[in-house]
């Protein structure tokens, strides 16, 4: 067991993203249908239910619908500091109590950022389901934001960046990617931000985050697990119904990307080991009709061992230590990516090379029956391994009222789409957009000799 | 607008004025209120699981679960990298990966389409003490997927070709895996913890050791530890036990028993202190661990030792989290585990920190385990770990796979089943009378096993200052978990690169940068330095500097002509020090303090830019004391070099030393006094160019026993750059510490 992990940010590339669905040929392999109620209260919050009493416990979700992608350049990294804010303390409670508050009584808590949402969860026996309602209500309303613990908890997210980002190797290759990538949407900016924009961060623009983010409106709340629904949910409205409607409405005034218009190619340096080369297209967002078979395109490259890019690249040609490619589907339109490790002793120009490929083929032919059946497989496995637990069950509720707009029929309707997609499909949405003028290639060279014995076999031809 | 700034400032003043301390944002009539009390408890009892023994050995458990309609099975094998042979650490995880990479009766290829067409994921590794394969499916190919692992289990091909691949992927990992801190830290502890028990071993191998397996060795392995009677399998998921049974019958009942000898390790080696620092230089985090040797699994005092790491480390108490994060923001995380194997275990704490605050943590965590031995836990403490514990089990048993895992884990370790069931009550049992027990009687703070990852330069300095003055100091690039002194032999052979396509077994050669000097040399360059320092004072002498104070007149080159300035130039050793002058402009200062460096003058205080940090760092690193001093000690490395011909045409023996941040710094001394006659290195310069730097040293002269040079000359390319005549020099002056805070704006 390595150390508690306060908060997590979904960094889009090493993020496993397990999505939707997909229906297996047999049709007797379906998972069950999720029996939830759903209501909006008074004050604008979405409340989701779903009852489950195979083990005595509950889980929370609550998604507020802010994250990177609303902050502006010059205050990246707020999103996600603004989280690790909402542990220290409101009204009621002091600061750090939260996170003792949910241990002392045997449960576990957690919140992450990502470029869409900040989510807050806690998993806790059955019986203290008021406990956790009345925790979130508490810091909806009234969360205690003071200069000391905003300085320090900056510090602490400091430390997360050196962590997770800056004294690893390959940390920073997300946002190398996406800096290259945009010009003008916020996904430009890494959900951790930078040093300097965290630096620059000032309590007030913390107390104005919060008016404006984190109201009922702005949030969605799921509950799963051991309780009677009418009970649940006259709870809810006993504790965060009480969290008054804000008088404005949450803005909501994103630049779009506008298209890229020629391919973008950059070579950069970093101290790490092997090089990386990295192949991405800008392509839709999570919903659009095209996004189904992206998705199955991802599981065509990618999923197991008889997947494309691992057979072409690590298996055969033995050109990448790793190698994997996927889209990135999420609220606003993004990326797809494939990336490879280049093993010593190879180029980056030959991983390239193989990379395009794979995309150019999928745009030429179409993909196989054989591979067709084989990732609505895989999707289905994905569904219903997700399901096994509260928390998978939750996300996939709550990711379809969050970020499909509201329409919670998703999480079971899109195995449905899934099911019905063909290998034309794929091939229309490969040649729409794995187009060279949509494409960026992102080449990381280690650096020469940087630290004594830092040096790397220099490709050899 | 004059007035508005003023009106505005009236404002914020009079907003300050009236907020009451905390600003609570919002909601103006939120109530003062409690936490509402819980609802009634509910009965927790371990889910229903049942365990058989097949005629072969092999013992089964099955745990129904129809929710979802898929099934999963994980089988453990009774050994790991604890059991390679001493000399080929790698072995067991090398096995593992190429146990799906094909079979006697299906190729890798083959195995792979198998397992994807039905939407099934697989996967193999290895462990410390056993070795796993996992596999999941949709119910309906549960016949399938019990051939498969059976088959992966039992008839590994080990085909030739798959072995290159699979032993190119390892050494290609560790190439990246030695860039990381968190898993070089992890490596090393376990390498100082448990010396050269089996284990010590790093389970992946090193490169060296996974050039040099064979196909044999992988064979014998999997020969000798591949049994139905040193296995556990666990089928978890939409089939009845009847099913889960009979299904296992058919697919692993022909598997042979065999006779096995598992191997009894000998004890681990008792807690000894040891403070090693892997230097990354460059590294903006240190990674830590602290801690010794523990007890293992079955150990009697298991849960009292379980329950006193979590105070100190663990979920519900954290006193390290509480300290390191909340309470001063050093670390993003801490944590302490009590991490048990089958034949041993160990304490250990771990967090990380920005390289400034290196030393203060690690004092901070010692500290901790002090206190856990010295001081009897509060009640509240240990209720708050109890807590966690025991409130978490419905957690613990909420998927199908958790479940399994505990039954595993029991059956593993020789556990008693029926303890599932009371963990809850055992956990409340412990008192903390029981703490202060087990706290004395296994912690051992005075011989700690303590590894710092990260860039040395930045926090040895430090090190002496938190109590650590002792500690061994190993470059990144030198590190050989298979030498005592952690550090690469420089006569050990260097096979060449495998090759990306070779079928032929070759060898793996790990590259450096630098190539090791002779041992001839190594002598004769320690002769050099030794008659050195003992020409400038004595090693009790120069050991004894504390601080250095002189003034001085220097001449530089301007670029309207040379200005002389008068310096005052403090040095607080071993990393601070201080210049200050009066230029025509006004008043100057430079201060470079263990880390930081910043520059006053006429505009006020700022950083200094990363060019002059670096070069102020680099000379705190050149001054002569220092210089000598290191090289003695052997944090740098120094080789002899051919003598040189001073401008005179005397004879001047020379020496070459590397600094750890891998400038080459050359020192020529006198032939006669063995005083530093000159030093010379080159730096970045102008229009990216090197420049070649030397500073000469003359008219030395006896100041409290030791010999400092009162004229020097610097030049650039060849041309002076600036000349500094010594006035006065006092030796351990005491020195405000003002003179190296630096100033709040």
């Amino acid at each position: 067991m390595t150390r508690a992990a306060r908060c997590l940010i979904a960094l889009a590339l090493v993020a496993i993203v397990v999505t939707a669905t997909s229906r297996v040929v047999g049709a007797w392999i379906r998972p069950p249908k999720l029996n939830y109620t759903i209501k909006t209260l008074a004050n604008g919050l979405t409340v989701v239910l779903l009852e489950d009493h195979s083990t005595p416990i509950v889980h929370l979700q609550l998604w507020y619908h802010v994250g990177s992608r609303d902050e502006r350049a010059g205050r990246t990294g707020f999103a996600h500091l603004f989280e690790h804010m909402m542990f220290q303390g409101s009204k009621n409670v002091d600061p750090e109590q939260h996170p003792s508050l949910i241990s002392g009584v045997g449960g576990q808590s957690n919140a992450s950022t990502t470029e869409d949402a900040t989510v807050y969860w806690e998993t806790v026996p059955a019986q203290y389901l008021p406990l956790v309602l009345w925790l979130e209500a508490d810091r909806m309303a009234s969360l205690r934001i003071d200069d000391r613990t905003f300085r320090r908890e900056r510090e602490v997210v400091k430390e997360e960046r050196r962590m997770r980002v800056e004294n690893q190797p390959y940390g920073r290759l997300s946002e190398i990617i996406y800096d290259h990538a945009f010009t003008a949407h916020p996904y430009k900016h890494p959900t951790i931000g930078s040093m300097a924009d965290l630096e620059a961060a000032s309590i007030d623009d913390v107390r104005d985050f919060y008016r404006t983010y984190y109201v009922p409106t702005n949030a969605c709340v799921v509950l799963v697990g051991d309780f009677d629904t009418a009970e649940a949910l006259a709870m809810v409205e006993q504790y965060l119904g009480r969290v008054p409607k804000p008088a404005k409405a949450v803005p909501r005034d994103i630049p779009p990307e506008p298209p890229q218009s020629r391919e973008k190619r950059v070579t950069i340096e970093e101290t790490w080991p092997l090089p990386a080369v990295v192949v991405a297209y800008h392509i839709t967002y999570d919903g659009h009709p095209d996004s189904y078979p992206l998705h199955i395109a991802s599981k065509v490259l990618s999923d197991g061992q008889s997947s494309r890019i691992y057979q072409k690249l690590v298996y055969e040609s033995r050109i990448a230590l790793a190698a994997f490619g996927q889209g990135n589907l999420i609220e606003d339109p993004n990326l797809f990516y494939a990336v490879a490790i280049v093993q010593p002793g190879r180029t980056p120009e030959e991983a390239e090379r193989a990379l395009v490929a794979e995309f150019e083929r999928l745009k030429a032919e179409p993909i196989s029956d054989d591979e067709l059946l084989r990732t609505k497989n895989q999707f289905a496995r994905d569904y219903i391994l997700m399901r096994e637990s509260n928390q998978g069950k939750a996300s996939q509720l709550a990711h379809a009222v969050v970020i499909h707009k509201g329409d919670v029929t998703t999480a079971d309707g899109e195995f449905e789409i899934f099911a019905n997609i063909t290998k034309d499909d794929v091939q229309r949405v490969a040649k729409t957009y794995f187009t060279p003028q949509n494409r960026i290639v992102l080449t990381v060279m280690p650096k020469g000799a940087a630290a004594p014995g830092g040096t790397v076999p220099k490709a050899a031809r | 607008m004059s007035d508005r700034p003023r009106l505005t400032a009236c404002l914020a003043w009079l907003a300050l004025a009236l907020a009451t301390a905390p600003a609570w944002a919002q909601v103006r009539d939120w109530p003062s209120e409690r936490p509402p009390q819980p609802l009634a408890a509910r009965e927790v009892r371990f889910p229903p699981y049942e365990v058989k023994t097949l005629s072969n050995g092999l013992r089964v458990v099955a745990v129904t679960h129809h929710e979802q309609p898929a099934v999963s099975l994980r089988l453990i094998i009774g050994a790991g990298g604890a059991h390679d042979p001493a000399h080929k650490p790698g072995l067991a995880n090398l096995v593992a990966l190429l146990l799906d990479q094909g079979t006697k009766t299906r190729s890798a290829r083959q195995i792979a389409r198998a397992i994807d067409d039905i939407g099934g994921a697989m996967g193999v590794g290895a462990g410390t003490d056993l070795t796993f394969i996992n596999a999941v499916v949709m119910k309906d190919s549960f016949d399938l997927v019990l051939d498969l692992v059976s088959d992966v289990a039992r008839n590994p091909a080990f085909a030739a070709e798959e072995i290159e691949r699979q032993r190119q992927q390892v050494v290609s990992s560790l190439q990246v895996s030695y860039e990381d801190p968190d898993y070089i830290a992890g490596v090393v502890f376990d390498r100082l913890v448990y010396g050269f028990h089996p284990y010590g071993r790093p389970s992946a191998g090193t490169p060296d050791s996974i050039a040099r397996l064979s196909r044999d060795d992988l064979i014998a392995f999997h020969g000798r530890f591949f049994a139905p009677n040193n296995a556990i399998l666990a089928v978890v998921g939409d089939v009845t036990p009847a099913e889960a049974f009979a299904g296992v019958e058919r697919a692993f009942g022909a598997w042979p028993r065999r006779d096995l000898e598992l191997p009894v390790f000998e004890e681990p080696p008792p807690p000894t202190r040891r403070v090693v620092v892997i230097d990354r230089p460059g590294a903006v985090q240190t990674e830590i661990r602290v801690g010794h040797i523990g007890v293992a699994r079955k150990h009697p005092d298991y849960m009292a030792l379980n329950m006193a790491m979590k105070i100190l480390g663990g979920e519900g108490a954290n006193r390290l989290q509480r300290v390191l994060r909340s309470e001063r923001g050093l670390t993003y995380g801490a944590s302490a585990d009590l991490e048990t194997l089958k034949q041993g275990g160990d304490f250990m704490a771990e967090t990380d920190t920005r390289s400034e605050t290196t030393g203060e943590s690690l004092r901070v965590v010692v500290d901790e385990y002090w206190r856990l031995r010295r001081e009897r836990v509060n009640r509240a403490e240990l209720e708050g770990a109890q807590n966690y514990l025991a409130g978490s089990f419905p957690l613990t048993i909420e998927t199908p796979s958790a479940i399994a895992l505990q039954v595993l884990n029991a059956l593993f370790y020789g556990l008693d089943l029926q303890e599932l069931q009371t963990f809850p009550e055992r956990v409340r049992a412990v008192t903390p009378g029981d703490i202060q027990r087990v706290a004395e009687e296994y912690l051992k703070p005075d011989r700690l096993a303590i590894v710092l990852v990260g860039d040395a330069d930045t926090f040895v300095s430090q090190l002496r200052g938190a109590g650590f003055d002792k500690f061994e100091r190993v470059p990144l690039s030198e590190l050989d978990l298979n030498a005592a002194d952690l550090r690469r032999r420089a006569a050990a052979p260097q096979p060449p690169p495998v090759p990306a396509n070779a079928a032929a077994t070759r060898t793996m050669v790990r590259p450096i940068s630098q190539t090791a000097p002779q041992s001839g040399d190594d002598r004769q360059a320690r002769a050099l330095i030794k008659r050195a320092i003992e020409a400038k004072g004595g090693f009790e002498k120069l050991r004894w500097i504390k601080t250095i104070r002189a003034t001085s007149t220097t001449t530089v080159m301007g670029p309207q002509g040379p200005i002389t300035v008068e310096t005052i130039t403090s040095v607080a050793y071993p990393d601070r020090f201080r210049v200050e002058g009066e230029l025509p402009n006004g008043r100057f200062v430079q201060v470079y303090a263990g880390g930081q460096a910043w520059i006053v003058d006429p505009n006020g205080v700022r950083d200094a830019p990363s060019a002059m940090y670096n070069d102020l760092r680099a000379g705190m690193q050149r001054e002569t004391v220092r210089l000598l001093l290191d090289a003695y000690d052997g944090t740098t490395k120094v080789r002899a070099l051919a003598d040189a011909t001073s401008g005179e045409g005397t004879r001047q023996p020379s020496l070459e030393i590397t600094l750890a941040n891998g400038q080459v710094v050359t020192l020529r001394l006198d032939a006669e006094s063995a005083l530093i006659a000159s030093l010379h290195f080159t730096a970045p310069g102008p229009a990216g160019r090197r420049s070649t730097l030397d500073e000469s040293f003359a008219d030395y002269r006896a100041v409290d026993g030791v010999q400092v040079a009162f004229a020097a000359r610097a030049t650039r390319d060849g041309a002076v750059v600036q000349e500094r005549v010594t006035t006065n020099v006092e030796i351990n002056a005491t020195l405000d510490p003002a003179l190296f805070t630096k100033p709040a704006k």
